[in-house]
């Protein structure tokens, strides 16, 4: 078989055959058999590697589970990003970005969990903590000063008055008072935190009008959202991350870090001192919903 | 592409094609899928996968469908026959698949919560003593102490055989350069058992009880709403003849309702257990059939090795060792009053523990007072555990090197080395594991001879 393959692969390099004429290679592309259709040499590896299968599971588990490295290559090989590669083996902890996800048969109540556990997560900069309510364990971003055996809370109701939340606890935003610091923030009511999630960051919730909230994020960017999305009080834990040294090329390394090209570049206008003011303010509110398409 | 067709007769195919590819960037269609061009970079000749049309399929109802089938080969223009699923005639547990969960005659909609020996129970102790209902009190009961201490109990030459049992397990038991935890643990408990049994001159009911390994036990009972199974294999079992008498008397097991339960807000009890909706209900087995001659669980001895796939900490082993003598007293206790519950046993049912990770044991007396577990006011049983008593500090393998002198302190036990101070130096401890040990396997019969037969 092998041989077979190798043979027609090297007739196909010979100078012989005849060229294919345009409107042959579109008779071919058209899928009629009449062109024979040989794979040729395979010089490459599988790039199913570098799809994301690992990620995909049906259940919901605590359980780290082995990542497969893509080097920065999309699905059909090609450098997506660059500056990837390499590093430790890592592991990844599935986070759980929906705060208000009910156990089964316990819809809308408010509820406690328990924290078990506060580590190190290879695959972001901010700490997790596993926590734990009723018959289930999940994992969750920690924030600065959470520790082993605290109680955090979370709640969707929005009360008459605001709430004097603890660090740690989850609320709407339209419950919080206006000043306090939170993070893992909401855009979309129900589609779990996108926002400030790295270590050490927070925004301030600014203002509440009218069935909104606004949320000025690290970046000094405003969002609008609304009152109903879910947000974390406090501040992301590890706040120390961007002081770390990293002290030499090889640990940027060990990180999965591959140097920048190196080929000169002439210095353009994006050099230099510049002030641009603020970008507007971005409002998540009046998205189009899918329904009125 | 090659609007030169002349041209390319000059050239070899690939330098053609490279070269229009270079000139062209991404304009027009590359290069013949699955031709190779080994002449430029891949990123240049790589293209996104054929996205392929799918047709549609218009199903006619009461017109057949003209199909290559029985010509057996691909023909164009007609429909691809589809055949119904090959199912396999025979019997093959190669490919063995079970039925979907909801098809199987034992199938419940309640769950059941399992506990098992992979089982790692998140609150631990705690946990495993309010799924028991039982009540802990922490250390030995006294007169098993006071066993310990006895001269008559105690080995002649006690305390070199219990080093060499030590140093067999750690040392002389491989021929790598050091044994692997696994073994260790084994040998030595093996070691120390082979030690207790050398007393049946003394103790004659150690003839009467014997070992098994690899039982697979089964108990249920019901806590508050919910079902709940011990199952499964657990360490090394010593049956005997004989029942083991109760700890302590009827007034302070009447004096254990007093006692309130801990409960862990906002965790449930059940959390960690394995919940299955296929099972058995009322399942109760002790793991032998019913005419064993030695039917009474005497000790359950527990290895804490890490293996594939689970590893239970410390305070997670004690709760296994609680969960599974539990288990072992209910399922006998089941046997032998029926399954209805019983608020107070006439005789409580009692079953020890020992558990060991080949350095640290734990030790542990379970008594069943009551087999109603369903509310949590009322008669409890009792658990008394001796948590984390060392045996020897620790064996080093190689000798302890500190400035160029390597520290033996006795030349007989060179190959101990380093061992060997620390070990002196808990010498007194040692030999109260020991005896413990020991302890645990002659006692009862001679404090309450109204049990010998």
């Amino acid at each position: 078989m092998a041989l077979s393959c190798l043979t027609r692969a090297l007739r196909s390099l010979t100078l012989s055959q005849p060229v294919l004429l345009s409107s042959q290679v579109k008779l071919g592309t058209l899928g009629t058999n009449t062109v024979s259709q040989c794979r040729g040499f395979l010089t490459t590896a599988s790039l199913e590697q570098n799809r994301t299968f690992w990620k995909q599971r049906e259940k919901y588990s605590i359980k780290p589970m082995g990542m497969k490295k893509t080097g920065g290559r999309d699905h059909t090989g090609k450098i997506r990003t660059h500056g990837i590669g390499g590093g430790h083996k890592q592991r990844y902890r599935w986070i759980d970005f929906q705060r208000l996800r009910y156990e089964a048969d316990k819809e809308g109540q408010p509820f406690e969990e328990k924290v078990v556990e506060v580590r190190y997560d290879p695959c972001r900069s901010a700490d997790i903590a596993l926590v734990a309510s009723g018959n289930r364990k999940r994992w969750i971003i920690a924030t600065e000063n959470m520790q082993v055996g605290d109680l955090i809370k979370t709640s969707n109701v929005i009360g008459r008055m605001a709430v004097s939340a603890s660090e740690g606890d989850a609320y709407p935003l339209g419950a919080l008072p206006v000043g306090t610091l939170v993070n893992n923030l909401e855009i979309q009511p129900g589609r779990g935190s996108e926002y400030i999630r790295a270590a050490g960051t927070s925004g301030v919730l600014l203002r509440k009008v009218n069935g909104t909230a606004i949320v000025q994020l690290p970046s000094k960017q405003q969002v609008q959202v609304l009152e109903t999305c879910m947000v974390t009080v406090g501040r992301v834990s590890n706040i120390d991350h961007n002081k770390r040294i990293i002290g030499k090329a090889g640990r940027n390394r060990w990180l999965g870090i591959r140097p920048s090209s190196g080929l000169w570049q002439r210095k353009g206008g994006w050099a230099g001192r510049k002030i641009k003011p603020l970008p507007p303010m971005k409002s998540y509110v009046n998205l189009p919903s899918i329904s009125a398409n | 592409m090659l609007p030169k067709k002349p041209m390319s007769f000059l050239f070899s195919r690939n330098v053609f094609l490279s070269i229009s590819k270079r000139v062209g960037a991404n304009a027009g269609p590359g290069p013949r899928h699955g031709q190779r061009n080994f002449g430029i970079s891949r990123c240049l000749t790589a293209k996104p996968p054929l996205t392929r049309r799918v047709r549609e399929k218009v199903e006619i109802p009461g017109l057949e469908q003209v199909t290559y089938a029985d010509r057996l080969h691909f023909v164009p223009g007609l429909a691809k026959p589809v055949f119904p699923r090959w199912e396999r005639d025979y019997k093959d547990p190669r490919f063995f698949k079970s039925p979907p969960a909801h098809e199987l005659p034992l199938f419940k909609e309640k769950p059941c919560y399992v506990f098992n020996q992979r089982t790692s129970v998140l609150e631990g102790v705690r946990q495993a003593l309010w799924l028991t209902k039982s009540k802990k009190i922490s250390g030995l009961p006294p007169h098993l102490l006071s066993l310990a201490q006895m001269p008559e109990n105690q080995l002649p030459d006690q305390d070199r055989r219990v080093q060499d049992a030590i140093k067999h397990a750690r040392f002389w038991d491989t021929t790598e350069p050091r044994t692997s935890k696994e073994k260790y643990s084994h040998t030595l408990l093996l070691n120390l058992l082979h030690l207790c049994a050398a007393q049946r001159s003394s103790h004659p009911a150690i003839g009467r009880r014997i070992l098994a390994e690899k039982y697979s036990l089964a108990a249920t009972w019901r806590r508050g709403e919910d079902l709940f199974q011990v199952r499964g294999q657990n360490g090394l079992l010593q049956c005997a003849m004989d029942p083991l008498p109760g700890v302590c008397g009827k007034d302070e097991v009447v004096g254990t309702s007093d006692h309130i339960l801990e409960t862990f807000y906002p965790v449930s009890p059940t959390i960690d257990l394995q919940q299955v909706n296929v099972y058995q209900e009322d399942v109760n087995c002790t793991g032998f059939i019913g005419d064993y001659a030695y039917p009474h669980a005497h000790t359950l001895y527990l290895l804490e090795i890490e293996e594939s796939g689970f590893k239970l900490l410390p305070e997670q082993f004690r709760a296994k060792m609680v969960m599974f003598s539990f288990g072992n007293a209910l399922a006998r206790a089941h046997k032998l009053f029926g399954t209805q519950p019983r608020s107070l046993l006439e005789h409580p049912i009692t079953v020890q523990a020992v558990g060991t990770n080949g350095r640290i044991f734990q030790f542990l007396v379970f008594q069943l007072n009551t087999t109603d577990l369903s509310g949590d006011d009322g008669i409890k049983n009792q658990v008394w555990l001796d948590e984390d008593a060392e045996l020897y500090d620790f064996a080093k393998v190689r000798p302890l090197i500190k400035k160029k002198q390597v520290k033996v302190r006795n030349p007989s036990m060179s190959q101990l080395s380093a061992p060997s101070d620390s070990l002196w130096r808990t010498w007194s401890d040692v030999s109260e594991c020991v005896t413990l040990i020991t302890a645990f396997h002659p006692i009862h019969l001679e404090i309450f001879p109204c049990n010998r037969n």
